[in-house]
């Protein structure tokens, strides 16, 4: 019987989740090995990386290119008068502020044409149907597509095309899509996932609104964190790791620190984690294979 | 968010008492007008509730309802309720929200003019407090500063309503002692932890799912659009958690319906009472059953004694039929079989009590 | 493959896992609950649901699911079981997904 690993879920976080690539280097170098990967809007970029088999070296260069302050940069002028005059501007679901331009040429860079084929192991990335509601679990084609649905952040970029549904930020429906793993049969399953920070000063409508989406899907992540926990046969392991300083969308200078946290947070973990890894390969009393 | 897993509990300890009875009506604007329905059906069939919980829109409808207000009046009244309550929007407030530097921003942004609401709640509650309800009453709502769900059980009904319904941008979030508080539907949308908490064993959760409109063809469309999606699984999600990790029985009402109702649409409420009352019939045959089980069975019953009752199907609610296929096929240990298990029919249908009042009308189409 | 037909609720939960249970034992853990008969589901016959469901994937199997009425899968994605396994339209979807 192959060793037994875990299945790692990544959830949204924008530059926080550069984070997971600490949490991977852990695990490789303690030989655990990861068997099934999901990601959720920024997390879905290095799910999809890990799936790959890039290293930690990679991952983090790959992050430090894709994700930079120009990639959110361009208004898209036609967009905004579309706000002011529906009609005439062809105001339709596919609607974002900023253009995808610059957003689209990154993935390319990033990803190529690299299709979930193309992975090591089995990936999973969550998007949210705009015209449904439901979680949309994409697991074929190009993986750029895949990531470029999974964040597309509601208003600051427009909804992707995947498989002929509207997809829009996978954060919606579910911020940590653990239910994604138990359903794929995972057994161990170690969560990284992030809260929205509380509003310092609200001055604004717009910060109002920040506010008020952070307060409900946090409470969404939390509650359905508790029920996937709740509700799987083994263990969901939540890594958290604890950023003393505040991080801005686009902190980028601060990934080695955001990568050292994660696997400090993920180290901590690492006790109670290979003694759930050893039970699970002890052999069963029930005979059952 | 706090677990409290209670562990599985057969329903022997069910019987030694009648259950506590808890309702629930969640948030879900001028939806909660089908909880009239609702409450028309527990008058009907002489359901006794013990503990009334509202979320939003839902707590002016529990707060009648354990301030012992006759449901008639309640729908006597409803039409002018929402007529009355959003027809007027303050575009004053929605210059200020959309321009600050211009009009200046303040927390207490509301689209609604608040002194019509206040009116409407006013001759709907008047001053009557939480102590004046014939039962035990909570109000769910959101603390805005942190998110945290806050429950409001004492004071004036009014200010606690009013503070669950303070959805944002419509209306200002509500002082209540030292907290700003909103929308209860933005923490915790259908409440039933709180039912659970106050020791109920059996829970009519009425909630409310927004409806998709077809096309998103404006900015405050797609912004509604957002906001649906993420209320409807917060929903699923507190829902999904509290009903698997209590042993409380919830029998969730969540009427599916075929048009969307938007807040100000207040010709609608009949056509929303009716779903509302069609919804919680569906409800009253399993609900009539539980509640007939109690004392109708020794006090302590073992559960696989429970099975060969079943099977005997007496006087037991429900009879179960085995077919056990002839030769078991027998797996080896080292590898899952290759042919695919053998078949196994067990029938749990439960013969209608002969009080039944109402044939539950059929499940609307998805 | 189990055919379950009637009410799954706090009445009937005994009674149903204990036949899930007998199955489960007997070595039958990749199991296929037919729902096409099941009219009615409240949270204690979730409950149960759930307590088989973990059982079998403990066991190395695991539970799908297979013609769910509307009325049932309304509650069903309320209480976010449709998150947790897998649920297919028709009887011989459910079983072909287990693999060979």
């Amino acid at each position: 019987m192959s060793r037994p690993g875990v299945a790692l879920v990544i959830g949204s976080g924008g530059v926080k989740c550069a984070a997971s690539i600490g949490l991977m280097r852990c695990l490789h170098s303690e030989d655990i090995p990861i068997d099934l990967v999901v990601g959720c809007s920024g997390g879905a970029i290095y799910a999809a990386a890990i799936a790959l088999g890039l290293d930690a070296a990679s991952a983090a260069s790959m992050t430090t290119t894709l994700w930079t302050r120009d990639v959110t940069s361009q208004p898209d002028r036609r967009a905004l008068l579309s706000l002011v005059f529906p009609k005439w501007f062809g105001f339709d679901g596919r609607f974002g502020l900023k253009k995808d331009t610059i957003l689209n040429e990154r993935l390319a860079q990033g990803f190529g044409n690299a299709t979930f084929a193309d992975c090591k192991i089995p990936l999973f990335i969550t998007a949210t149907d705009f015209r449904t509601g439901e979680q949309v679990t994409i697991t074929e084609g190009r993986i750029a597509d895949a990531v470029r649905a999974s964040i597309a952040i509601p208003f600051a970029f427009p909804p992707w095309e995947v498989n002929g549904r509207l997809c829009v930020d996978g954060f919606l429906s579910d911020p940590l899509p653990v239910g994604v793993a138990i359903r794929e049969g995972a057994h161990v399953i170690v969560a990284m996932g992030f809260e929205s920070p509380n509003q310092e000063r609200i001055t604004s409508g717009g910060r109002f609104a920040f506010q008020l989406s952070s307060i409900m899907t946090n409470n969404l992540l939390r509650a359905s964190f508790a029920f996937h926990g709740l509700a799987h046969h083994s263990e969901v392991i939540a890594v958290l790791p604890q950023f003393s300083q505040r991080i801005r969308l686009f902190d980028t200078g601060k990934i080695p620190m955001l990568i050292d946290e994660g696997e400090a947070a993920m180290r901590e973990q690492l006790p109670y984690l290979r003694r759930l890894l050893a039970a699970s390969s002890a052999p069963q009393t029930t005979g059952a294979p | 968010m706090s677990l409290s897993f209670t562990g599985e509990r057969s329903l022997g300890d069910l019987s030694q008492r009648r259950s506590r009875i808890g309702l629930v009506i969640g948030s879900g604007g001028i939806k909660c007008t089908m909880a009239i329905g609702l409450l028309k059906v527990l008058a009907h069939e002489g359901i006794p509730v013990d503990v009334a919980v509202g979320c939003s829109g839902g707590a002016i409808y529990a707060g009648l309802y354990a301030l012992g207000d006759d449901v008639r009046d309640m729908e006597a009244r409803s039409l002018v309720v929402w007529r009355d309550l959003f027809t007027k929007l303050h575009y004053r407030s929605l210059a200020r929200a959309i321009a600050p530097a211009f009009f200046g921003y303040h927390e207490q942004v509301g689209l609604v003019d608040d002194r019509r609401v206040w009116d409407v709640l006013e001759s709907q509650f008047g001053m009557r407090t939480f102590a004046d309800c014939r039962m035990p009453f909570f109000v769910a709502a959101t603390d805005y500063r942190t998110g945290e769900k806050v429950t409001l059980s004492e004071g004036r009904v009014i200010d606690a309503v009013r503070a669950s319904i303070a959805i944002p941008l419509l209306l200002r979030a509500w002082p209540v002692q030292d907290r700003l508080l909103v929308d209860g539907g933005a923490s915790n949308p259908l409440p039933i932890d709180i039912a659970i908490m106050e020791g109920c064993d059996i829970i009519l959760a009425m909630g409310f799912e927004s409806h998709m409109t077809a096309d998103v063809g404006s900015f405050t469309q797609a912004i509604g659009r957002t906001s649906t999606i993420v209320t409807n699984h917060l929903l699923r999600a507190t829902f999904a958690f509290y009903s698997t990790a209590h042993h409380a029985e919830v029998l969730p009402i969540v009427p599916l319906l075929d048009r969307d109702v938007g807040i100000t649409e207040w010709e609608q409420v009949p056509y929303l009472i009716e779903q509302g009352e069609k919804a919680a019939y569906e409800q009253i045959p399993y609900l009539r059953r539980l509640l007939a089980s109690q004392g109708a069975e020794p006090a302590v019953v073992a559960p696989m004694q429970r099975a060969v009752s079943a099977e005997i199907g007496a006087t037991s609610p429900s009879t179960w039929r085995s077919t056990r296929p002839a030769a078991p096929s027998a797996s080896p240990p080292a590898s899952p079989p290759a042919s695919p298990p053998a078949s196994l029919s067990a029938s749990l249908s439960a013969a209608p009590p002969a009080s039944l009042s109402a044939s539950p009308p059929a499940s609307p189409p998805a | 493959m189990v055919a379950i037909t009637g009410s799954i609720d706090a009445l009937t939960a005994d009674t149903l896992v204990t036949a899930l249970l007998d199955e489960l034992q007997a070595g039958h853990i990749r199991l296929v609950a037919h729902f096409a008969g099941v009219e009615y589901t409240s949270s204690a016959g979730l409950r149960v649901l759930l307590t088989t469901l973990k059982d079998a994937r403990q066991r190395g199997g695991d539970l799908r699911l297979a013609e769910i009425r509307p009325n049932v899968k309304q509650v069903l994605d309320l209480s976010g079981f449709t998150s947790i396994l897998k649920c297919y339209a028709e009887v011989s979807m459910a079983v072909a997904s287990f693999p060979k």
